[in-house]
Protein backbone atom coordinates (compact mmCIF):
# COMPACT_ATOMS: atom_id res chain seq x y z
CA UNK A 1 0.00 0.00 0.00
CA UNK A 2 2.89 2.35 0.95
CA UNK A 3 4.68 1.24 -2.38
CA UNK A 4 1.58 2.13 -4.09
CA UNK A 5 1.20 5.78 -2.45
CA UNK A 6 4.83 6.44 -2.79
CA UNK A 7 4.65 6.00 -6.52
CA UNK A 8 1.78 7.65 -6.78
CA UNK A 9 3.87 10.56 -5.41
CA UNK A 10 6.47 10.42 -7.97
CA UNK A 11 4.49 10.11 -10.88
CA UNK A 12 2.63 13.16 -9.82
CA UNK A 13 5.82 14.92 -8.85
CA UNK A 14 7.49 14.14 -12.41
CA UNK A 15 4.12 15.38 -14.65
CA UNK A 16 3.99 18.44 -12.97
CA UNK A 17 6.57 19.59 -10.77
CA UNK A 18 5.71 23.37 -10.94
CA UNK A 19 2.17 23.28 -10.32
CA UNK A 20 2.30 21.55 -7.14
CA UNK A 21 4.68 23.40 -5.41
CA UNK A 22 4.86 27.46 -6.94
CA UNK A 23 1.92 29.55 -9.21
CA UNK A 24 2.02 28.19 -13.07
CA UNK A 25 3.98 30.58 -15.43
CA UNK A 26 1.71 31.83 -18.18
CA UNK A 27 3.70 32.46 -21.03
CA UNK A 28 7.27 33.37 -21.55
CA UNK A 29 9.92 35.60 -23.30
CA UNK A 30 10.35 34.50 -26.98
CA UNK A 31 12.11 37.07 -28.67
CA UNK A 32 14.27 40.69 -27.09
CA UNK A 33 16.46 43.11 -28.49
CA UNK A 34 18.30 45.84 -26.14
CA UNK A 35 17.18 45.62 -22.63
CA UNK A 36 13.72 45.28 -20.95
CA UNK A 37 12.11 44.31 -17.21
CA UNK A 38 9.73 42.61 -15.87
CA UNK A 39 8.36 43.99 -12.68
CA UNK A 40 6.88 40.76 -10.11
CA UNK A 41 5.37 42.42 -7.39
CA UNK A 42 8.63 44.46 -4.89
CA UNK A 43 11.14 42.92 -7.34
CA UNK A 44 12.38 43.83 -10.80
CA UNK A 45 14.08 41.29 -13.19
CA UNK A 46 15.70 41.96 -15.96
CA UNK A 47 14.10 40.59 -19.10
CA UNK A 48 15.60 37.37 -20.49
CA UNK A 49 14.77 35.16 -23.63
CA UNK A 50 13.08 32.10 -22.50
CA UNK A 51 12.23 33.90 -18.96
CA UNK A 52 8.53 32.95 -18.21
CA UNK A 53 6.27 35.39 -17.19
CA UNK A 54 3.49 35.29 -14.79
CA UNK A 55 -0.17 36.56 -14.32
CA UNK A 56 0.12 39.84 -12.54
CA UNK A 57 3.91 41.26 -14.06
CA UNK A 58 4.14 44.40 -15.71
CA UNK A 59 6.54 44.18 -18.57
CA UNK A 60 8.94 47.32 -19.73
CA UNK A 61 10.81 47.94 -22.10
CA UNK A 62 13.98 50.03 -22.43
CA UNK A 63 14.37 52.98 -25.21
CA UNK A 64 15.91 50.79 -27.04
CA UNK A 65 14.84 47.70 -26.12
CA UNK A 66 11.73 45.25 -27.56
CA UNK A 67 10.54 42.30 -27.17
CA UNK A 68 7.71 39.97 -27.56
CA UNK A 69 5.77 37.63 -25.40
CA UNK A 70 4.00 34.11 -26.46
CA UNK A 71 1.11 33.37 -23.57
CA UNK A 72 -0.07 29.86 -22.96
CA UNK A 73 -3.08 29.42 -25.56
CA UNK A 74 -0.56 31.00 -28.11
CA UNK A 75 -1.37 34.71 -28.19
CA UNK A 76 1.78 36.92 -28.84
CA UNK A 77 2.06 40.75 -27.55
CA UNK A 78 5.11 42.32 -28.79
CA UNK A 79 6.10 45.49 -27.47
CA UNK A 80 8.45 48.41 -29.21
CA UNK A 81 10.65 50.47 -27.41
CA UNK A 82 9.41 52.28 -24.31
CA UNK A 83 6.60 50.66 -23.75
CA UNK A 84 4.43 48.95 -21.15
CA UNK A 85 2.26 46.35 -20.45
CA UNK A 86 0.54 44.77 -17.23
CA UNK A 87 -0.94 41.35 -17.35
CA UNK A 88 -3.75 41.67 -14.98
CA UNK A 89 -5.39 38.35 -15.01
CA UNK A 90 -4.52 35.60 -17.47
CA UNK A 91 -6.06 32.00 -16.98
CA UNK A 92 -5.97 29.24 -19.92
CA UNK A 93 -7.61 25.78 -18.73
CA UNK A 94 -9.64 24.75 -21.50
CA UNK A 95 -10.68 21.17 -20.05
CA UNK A 96 -12.38 23.44 -16.88
CA UNK A 97 -14.07 26.21 -19.70
CA UNK A 98 -12.05 28.42 -17.47
CA UNK A 99 -10.84 31.56 -19.74
CA UNK A 100 -9.75 34.96 -18.18
CA UNK A 101 -6.98 37.54 -19.76
CA UNK A 102 -7.08 41.39 -19.02
CA UNK A 103 -4.37 43.30 -20.05
CA UNK A 104 -3.37 47.14 -19.63
CA UNK A 105 -1.25 48.82 -22.06
CA UNK A 106 -0.18 51.59 -20.62
CA UNK A 107 2.59 53.41 -23.08
CA UNK A 108 4.62 52.85 -25.87
CA UNK A 109 3.86 50.40 -29.31
CA UNK A 110 1.95 47.00 -29.22
CA UNK A 111 1.25 44.14 -31.42
CA UNK A 112 -1.18 41.87 -30.11
CA UNK A 113 -2.37 38.25 -31.93
CA UNK A 114 -4.55 36.66 -30.83
CA UNK A 115 -4.08 33.34 -29.87
CA UNK A 116 -6.33 30.12 -28.98
CA UNK A 117 -8.26 31.93 -26.60
CA UNK A 118 -9.59 34.20 -29.24
CA UNK A 119 -11.29 31.07 -30.75
CA UNK A 120 -12.88 29.57 -27.85
CA UNK A 121 -13.61 32.29 -25.84
CA UNK A 122 -13.23 35.81 -27.12
CA UNK A 123 -15.39 37.45 -24.50
CA UNK A 124 -13.30 36.59 -21.40
CA UNK A 125 -10.40 39.01 -23.41
CA UNK A 126 -10.30 43.04 -22.16
CA UNK A 127 -7.41 45.20 -23.22
CA UNK A 128 -7.67 48.38 -21.34
CA UNK A 129 -5.45 51.31 -23.10
CA UNK A 130 -5.80 54.88 -21.48
CA UNK A 131 -9.35 56.32 -21.97
CA UNK A 132 -10.61 53.39 -23.94
CA UNK A 133 -11.12 49.27 -23.81
CA UNK A 134 -10.64 46.99 -26.79
CA UNK A 135 -12.84 43.81 -27.40
CA UNK A 136 -11.80 41.41 -30.13
CA UNK A 137 -13.03 38.81 -32.60
CA UNK A 138 -9.52 36.64 -33.36
CA UNK A 139 -7.65 38.96 -34.87
CA UNK A 140 -4.04 41.05 -34.76
CA UNK A 141 -3.93 44.74 -33.90
CA UNK A 142 -1.27 47.37 -33.33
CA UNK A 143 -1.46 50.08 -30.77
CA UNK A 144 -0.28 53.17 -30.26
CA UNK A 145 0.06 55.02 -26.80
CA UNK A 146 1.50 58.25 -26.37
CA UNK A 147 2.49 59.53 -23.19
CA UNK A 148 4.62 62.28 -21.95
CA UNK B 1 25.79 89.24 -22.91
CA UNK B 2 28.13 86.37 -23.43
CA UNK B 3 25.70 84.03 -20.92
CA UNK B 4 22.28 85.57 -22.59
CA UNK B 5 23.90 84.14 -26.29
CA UNK B 6 24.49 80.90 -24.63
CA UNK B 7 21.39 80.87 -22.87
CA UNK B 8 18.83 82.40 -25.64
CA UNK B 9 18.62 78.59 -27.47
CA UNK B 10 17.37 77.08 -24.14
CA UNK B 11 14.70 79.53 -23.78
CA UNK B 12 13.65 79.39 -27.23
CA UNK B 13 13.86 75.51 -26.95
CA UNK B 14 11.40 75.70 -23.78
CA UNK B 15 8.94 77.96 -25.18
CA UNK B 16 8.94 75.62 -28.32
CA UNK B 17 8.18 72.52 -25.95
CA UNK B 18 5.63 74.19 -24.07
CA UNK B 19 3.28 75.57 -26.67
CA UNK B 20 3.63 71.83 -27.94
CA UNK B 21 3.23 69.88 -24.60
CA UNK B 22 -0.68 70.82 -23.93
CA UNK B 23 -1.66 67.43 -22.24
CA UNK B 24 -3.41 65.99 -25.41
CA UNK B 25 -2.50 62.28 -26.17
CA UNK B 26 -3.59 60.39 -29.76
CA UNK B 27 -3.57 56.78 -28.90
CA UNK B 28 -4.24 54.29 -31.94
CA UNK B 29 -6.03 51.09 -32.50
CA UNK B 30 -5.40 49.36 -36.01
CA UNK B 31 -6.68 46.37 -37.33
CA UNK B 32 -4.33 43.85 -39.53
CA UNK B 33 -4.52 40.68 -40.89
CA UNK B 34 -3.31 37.84 -38.78
CA UNK B 35 -0.42 36.03 -39.95
CA UNK B 36 -2.52 33.03 -42.07
CA UNK B 37 -4.55 36.18 -43.65
CA UNK B 38 -7.74 36.55 -42.08
CA UNK B 39 -8.71 39.95 -40.97
CA UNK B 40 -10.91 39.42 -37.41
CA UNK B 41 -13.08 42.42 -35.72
CA UNK B 42 -12.43 44.79 -32.72
CA UNK B 43 -14.39 46.69 -30.78
CA UNK B 44 -13.09 50.01 -29.17
CA UNK B 45 -15.49 51.72 -26.16
CA UNK B 46 -14.73 54.73 -24.79
CA UNK B 47 -16.92 56.62 -22.12
CA UNK B 48 -18.15 59.06 -25.49
CA UNK B 49 -18.73 55.83 -27.68
CA UNK B 50 -17.83 52.77 -29.17
CA UNK B 51 -16.60 51.85 -32.85
CA UNK B 52 -16.15 48.52 -34.86
CA UNK B 53 -13.07 47.84 -36.75
CA UNK B 54 -13.56 45.00 -39.12
CA UNK B 55 -12.05 45.70 -42.49
CA UNK B 56 -7.76 45.11 -43.12
CA UNK B 57 -5.72 48.42 -41.69
CA UNK B 58 -8.84 49.85 -40.65
CA UNK B 59 -7.82 52.51 -37.82
CA UNK B 60 -9.04 54.80 -34.76
CA UNK B 61 -8.16 57.10 -32.76
CA UNK B 62 -8.94 58.52 -28.72
CA UNK B 63 -7.71 61.52 -27.64
CA UNK B 64 -9.99 63.47 -25.39
CA UNK B 65 -11.38 60.95 -22.34
CA UNK B 66 -14.73 61.36 -23.01
CA UNK B 67 -15.36 62.07 -26.23
CA UNK B 68 -16.00 58.70 -29.05
CA UNK B 69 -13.46 57.28 -31.03
CA UNK B 70 -12.78 58.85 -34.54
CA UNK B 71 -14.19 57.70 -37.64
CA UNK B 72 -12.38 54.77 -39.22
CA UNK B 73 -9.64 55.81 -41.26
CA UNK B 74 -7.47 52.73 -43.81
CA UNK B 75 -3.59 53.17 -42.25
CA UNK B 76 -1.29 53.44 -45.21
CA UNK B 77 1.48 50.89 -45.38
CA UNK B 78 4.04 53.62 -45.31
CA UNK B 79 2.42 54.73 -41.82
CA UNK B 80 1.93 51.37 -40.37
CA UNK B 81 5.90 50.60 -41.12
CA UNK B 82 6.75 54.38 -39.55
CA UNK B 83 5.01 53.90 -36.52
CA UNK B 84 5.48 49.97 -35.88
CA UNK B 85 8.67 48.96 -37.77
CA UNK B 86 10.14 48.36 -34.29
CA UNK B 87 7.61 46.14 -33.19
CA UNK B 88 6.62 44.35 -35.96
CA UNK B 89 10.55 43.37 -36.26
CA UNK B 90 10.30 41.13 -33.01
CA UNK B 91 7.25 39.64 -33.43
CA UNK B 92 7.45 36.14 -32.43
CA UNK B 93 7.35 33.51 -35.24
CA UNK B 94 4.02 31.40 -35.62
CA UNK B 95 4.54 28.30 -33.49
CA UNK B 96 5.08 25.03 -36.13
CA UNK B 97 2.44 21.59 -35.19
CA UNK B 98 3.68 18.26 -35.81
CA UNK B 99 1.98 14.96 -34.74
CA UNK B 100 3.51 11.75 -34.26
CA UNK B 101 1.25 8.37 -33.93
CA UNK B 102 1.73 5.15 -31.89
CA UNK B 103 1.21 1.52 -32.21
CA UNK B 104 -1.60 0.07 -30.36
CA UNK B 105 -1.07 0.02 -26.59
CA UNK B 106 2.65 1.04 -26.88
CA UNK B 107 5.28 3.44 -26.66
CA UNK B 108 6.81 2.81 -29.55
CA UNK B 109 6.08 5.37 -32.89
CA UNK B 110 4.40 3.90 -36.15
CA UNK B 111 7.08 3.43 -39.24
CA UNK B 112 5.64 6.72 -41.09
CA UNK B 113 6.04 8.53 -37.66
CA UNK B 114 9.94 7.58 -37.28
CA UNK B 115 10.38 8.51 -40.85
CA UNK B 116 9.33 11.65 -40.37
CA UNK B 117 11.09 12.47 -37.30
CA UNK B 118 13.78 14.15 -37.81
CA UNK B 119 11.74 16.83 -39.64
CA UNK B 120 10.71 17.97 -36.41
CA UNK B 121 14.66 18.02 -35.37
CA UNK B 122 15.48 19.60 -38.16
CA UNK B 123 12.64 22.58 -37.28
CA UNK B 124 13.57 23.00 -33.49
CA UNK B 125 16.85 23.57 -34.17
CA UNK B 126 16.28 25.76 -37.58
CA UNK B 127 14.19 27.83 -35.57
CA UNK B 128 16.08 27.84 -32.37
CA UNK B 129 13.34 27.08 -30.55
CA UNK B 130 13.12 27.77 -27.00
CA UNK B 131 10.02 26.58 -26.36
CA UNK B 132 8.36 22.86 -27.62
CA UNK B 133 5.40 21.31 -25.79
CA UNK B 134 5.01 17.94 -25.96
CA UNK B 135 1.40 16.96 -25.37
CA UNK B 136 0.22 12.56 -25.03
CA UNK B 137 -2.55 10.98 -26.22
CA UNK B 138 -4.09 7.47 -26.02
CA UNK B 139 -7.29 6.49 -27.74
CA UNK B 140 -10.66 5.53 -25.59
CA UNK B 141 -10.10 1.37 -25.31
CA UNK B 142 -8.96 0.79 -22.28
CA UNK B 143 -9.04 2.10 -18.30
CA UNK B 144 -8.53 5.69 -17.77
CA UNK B 145 -5.26 4.80 -15.72
CA UNK B 146 -3.88 2.60 -18.43
CA UNK B 147 -4.54 5.42 -20.77
CA UNK B 148 -2.84 7.95 -18.58
CA UNK B 149 -0.15 6.06 -18.35
CA UNK B 150 0.23 5.34 -21.88
CA UNK B 151 -0.37 8.71 -22.97
CA UNK B 152 2.23 9.71 -20.44
CA UNK B 153 4.72 7.33 -21.57
CA UNK B 154 4.28 8.42 -25.19
CA UNK B 155 5.22 11.72 -24.66
CA UNK B 156 8.09 11.19 -22.43
CA UNK B 157 9.07 8.51 -24.94
CA UNK B 158 9.08 11.43 -27.64
CA UNK B 159 10.84 13.75 -25.06
CA UNK B 160 13.81 11.18 -24.55
CA UNK B 161 14.17 11.23 -28.11
CA UNK B 162 14.26 14.54 -28.61
CA UNK B 163 16.88 15.20 -25.85
CA UNK B 164 19.18 12.48 -27.44
CA UNK B 165 18.96 14.48 -30.91
CA UNK B 166 20.53 17.26 -28.99
CA UNK B 167 17.65 19.73 -27.94
CA UNK B 168 18.01 20.81 -24.22
CA UNK B 169 15.73 19.27 -21.54
CA UNK B 170 15.00 22.78 -19.93
CA UNK B 171 12.91 23.93 -23.25
CA UNK B 172 10.59 21.10 -23.64
CA UNK B 173 7.42 20.48 -21.84
CA UNK B 174 5.61 17.20 -21.03
CA UNK B 175 1.77 17.16 -20.54
CA UNK B 176 -0.56 13.85 -20.55
CA UNK B 177 -4.35 13.98 -21.81
CA UNK B 178 -5.00 10.19 -21.47
CA UNK B 179 -8.22 9.77 -23.23
CA UNK B 180 -8.92 13.64 -23.23
CA UNK B 181 -8.52 16.09 -26.02
CA UNK B 182 -9.57 13.89 -28.92
CA UNK B 183 -8.32 14.24 -32.27
CA UNK B 184 -10.70 12.62 -33.91
CA UNK B 185 -13.94 12.30 -31.48
CA UNK B 186 -14.95 8.95 -30.36
CA UNK B 187 -17.45 7.45 -28.37
CA UNK B 188 -15.77 5.42 -25.42
CA UNK B 189 -13.70 2.30 -26.19
CA UNK B 190 -13.11 2.75 -29.81
CA UNK B 191 -9.90 2.00 -31.31
CA UNK B 192 -8.76 4.86 -33.62
CA UNK B 193 -5.12 5.20 -35.01
CA UNK B 194 -5.44 8.78 -35.23
CA UNK B 195 -5.94 9.50 -31.53
CA UNK B 196 -2.69 7.64 -30.21
CA UNK B 197 -0.42 10.15 -30.68
CA UNK B 198 1.75 12.95 -29.16
CA UNK B 199 1.37 16.68 -30.19
CA UNK B 200 4.73 18.48 -30.13
CA UNK B 201 4.39 22.19 -30.49
CA UNK B 202 7.54 24.51 -31.32
CA UNK B 203 7.81 27.83 -30.81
Amino acid sequence: MRAIALNLLIILLAISPAAAFQPDSIGHIQTLNGTATILRGNTSIPAAKALPVFRGDTIRTSKTGSLGIVLTDDTTFSLGPNSEIVISDYMFNPREGKFSMITKMVKGTFSYISGLMGKLSPNSIKMDIPNATISVRGTKLLINIEAD
Amino acid sequence: MNRLILILPGIILFLGLCSACTPKHTHTVLLTADPDGHVGKAEVTTAGGKLLLDSANAMTSISEPNAAPTVVTTASSEYINAKFAQVLAVEPVPSEKFIIYFNNNTSEMTSESKAIFPRIVDAIDKRKAISIKISGHADSTGSDKLNIKLSCARARAIRDLLARHGISAENMEVSSHGKGNQLIPTADNVAEPRNRRVEIIVR
